[in-house]
């Protein structure tokens, strides 16, 4: 109960800190004015602009706390994280779309739209190629993963290099691609919380067999779990959940490969407690990542993906060196 | 032109005494209202800051980004962006009434939607072609509610721009390339058609060596070496040109034979404002001499 209280605590506390960060600083007094309703230009901008923003990223970070935790479950390996199979090419090819053509929708919707379309389908196109290819477990998986995202990529890169012009700047695909949160209004936050609760549900559906196989493909089978049937399963439910984290955050680079180990640290192995608690370190990481990004280099904004990578680096080779020591 | 300059619902007067309001349609078909003259302009981008300034507005100018350095009465004034982008924080701190950004970099995906969230007008503004930016000053002379003055500024433009066509119509146009910047893969950027530089060359009485490069802007050496243009132009410095022109079979061009070669201004090429006049009358002076 400790360790719960603590999270949301500390997740309260970076969401303050993060809705006072910026190139210009508001106190906590300023935050409240805002939601009261102060019609000043800066109130308006604390409360339609930052403060949505801030909620956004903790979601995002729940999000990629929940996907990292059910890849790495599913792949029993310490070091997959939800941009295995694919996502993030297929993300950043819809994005990249949706930011170059002109289509008919307004870019904030097909944005989202086309980032979640694309993180999906290119899990899809994967585990059907793993499928056709007949090796339907993690290693086949893992390797059409590689195939895909390596087609996606140059597809982007030339999408990039033939659709951008003086108009169509470059910068605005790089800095989506090196994750950055959108900023949803108030209703577009609604829509965020009703598709994380249904995340969290959904992986929470997953828990025990998670902790089945957990044990081993031998183990699990022998407990009755039909383990191609669950790991199919269970890669769809990742794949949808880390598209949604996908489609409001961009590509948020580590944060979830890091929350299921430090949600590990802080809880134990067992899925059930495991998937809130990395949720709650996901989204506290990424709050805190996105205040630094929006705050640390006036009049600039570092890309968000930049900020957890630079975190991020060296705790993934930290991880390794363990790894391999054991 | 196929936005244009649609300026629709113009002048509401609210009351007797109070401002007038002014409703214009933007580069991007949105509808922007101001409920008064602006006073405090933010412009983002080198081009709308000499915009504005060409009106005898700089002073209504609060703030800029990183990469305006002329004129120089407004540098001193607050950066609100740069290459890593744009500040949303400083731009609402400075308290703009109106805000003009181009579509480059990140200027307009990053401050449109914040801007129309917290209600401060925001106008968006393309330069595809020399009457475009011409259109532009024009507009910003309505919505700063010195229509008048707009509309001088471009008629000295213009007349400026009907010197030169009559200065080069009638003779032979000569075929050119403007490079405008290397690639680090060796690969050249090139001025190309349908765009405000490529209008200013033809302006200027020439025409493109290299037809047909609009998809992408970057050519190889090769390709300009093969079109063998008769006046072949650099936007930089004449010491970078010196040293493009040293590159290995360069000399044997025909522009570099017969002394065609050219450092043509960034500045009045490759900024979308005012001072482009400048740089098609120099163009026609190389061309047409």
């Amino acid at each position: 109960m400790k360790v719960w209280l603590g999270l949301g605590a500390m997740l309260l506390l970076a969401m303050i800190v993060a809705a006072c960060a910026g190139h210009e600083w508001a106190s906590p007094a300023d935050l409240l004015r805002a939601i009261e309703g102060d019609q000043a230009l800066r109130s308006r901008l604390l409360f339609d602009w930052r403060l949505p923003r801030v909620i956004a990223a903790a979601f995002v970070g729940a999000l990629l706390g929940l996907g990292g935790t059910i890849y790495q479950g599913v792949f029993r390996n310490p070091l997959a994280e939800p941009y295995l199979l694919g996502s993030a090419g297929g993300a950043a090819l819809g994005a990249t779309v949706a930011l170059l053509v002109p289509l008919a929708l307004p870019q904030s919707w097909l944005l989202p739209l086309l980032a979640f379309a694309g993180a999906w389908g290119a899990t899809m196109l994967v585990i059907g190629i793993s499928r056709v290819a007949g090796a339907v477990d993690a290693a086949g998986l893992l390797l059409a993963g590689v195939a895909v995202a390596a087609i996606l990529g140059a597809l982007r890169s030339f999408l990039m290099l033939a659709l951008s012009d003086e108009t169509v700047s470059l910068q605005v695909v790089l800095s989506w691609v090196l994750g950055g949160v959108q900023t949803p209004t108030w209703a577009g936050i609604a829509v965020l919380v009703l598709i994380t609760l249904a995340c969290v549900a959904l992986s929470l559906a997953l828990a025990r067999k998670l902790d089945v196989l957990g044990l081993g493909e031998t183990m699990a089978v022998a407990f009755g779990l039909d383990v191609h049937r669950f790991v199919m399963l269970a890669v769809l439910a990742g794949s949808v959940i880390v598209a949604a984290a996908v489609a409001f955050g961009g590509l948020v680079a580590f944060v979830g490969l890091a929350s299921p180990h430090v949600a590990r640290w802080l809880v134990g192995p067992l899925h059930r407690p495991l998937l809130p608690a990395s949720a709650l370190v996901g989204a506290i990481v990424v709050v805190l990542a996105d205040a630094i990004a929006r705050a640390a280099l006036p009049p600039a904004e570092i890309p968000l993906g930049l900020v957890t990578a630079v975190a991020g680096g060296p705790f993934f080779v930290l991880l390794l060196a363990r790894r391999l020591r054991t | 032109m196929r936005w244009g300059l649609a300026v629709v619902l113009a002048v509401a007067s609210i009351g007797p005494a109070m401002a007038q309001s002014i409703t214009v349609r933007d580069a991007f078909d949105r509808s922007v209202t101001l409920p008064a003259p602006p006073q405090r302009i933010i412009p983002i981008f080198a081009s709308n800051v000499e915009i504005v300034a060409s009106l005898g507005l700089a002073d209504r100018i609060v703030g800029i980004e990183a990469y305006t350095r002329y004129p120089r009465e407004v540098l001193d004034r607050p950066l609100v962006g740069g290459r890593l982008g744009f500040s949303v924080d400083a731009v609402t701190a400075l308290q703009p009434d109106l805000v003009v950004v181009t579509p480059s970099r990140q200027a307009a995906n990053q401050l449109i939607d914040p801007m129309e969230r917290i209600g401060v007008p925001i106008m968006v503004l393309l330069q595809r072609s020399v009457p475009e930016i011409l259109d532009n000053i024009r507009l910003m002379g309505r919505v700063a509610g010195v229509s008048g003055r707009g509309e001088e500024v471009v008629a000295r433009f213009q007349a400026r721009l009907d010197a030169v066509k009559r200065k080069v119509e009638g003779q032979p146009a000569p075929s050119t390339i403007m490079i405008t910047g290397r690639l680090g893969n060796g690969l050249m950027l090139v001025a190309r058609e349908g765009t405000y530089t490529g209008d200013a060359i033809r302006l200027a009485g020439a025409r493109f060596a290299l037809p047909g490069t609009a998809m992408l802007a970057q050519v190889s050496p090769e390709a300009i070496l093969n079109a063998d243009p008769d006046v072949l132009l650099w936007a930089g410095s004449e010491r970078d040109l010196k040293e493009l022109l040293a590159r290995p079979g360069w000399a044997d061009m025909r522009a570099v034979k017969g002394k065609h070669a050219h450092a043509v201004s960034r500045v009045e090429l490759l900024i979308p404002g005012p001072r482009t006049i400048d740089g098609i009358e120099h163009l026609a002076a190389i061309f047409h001499p």
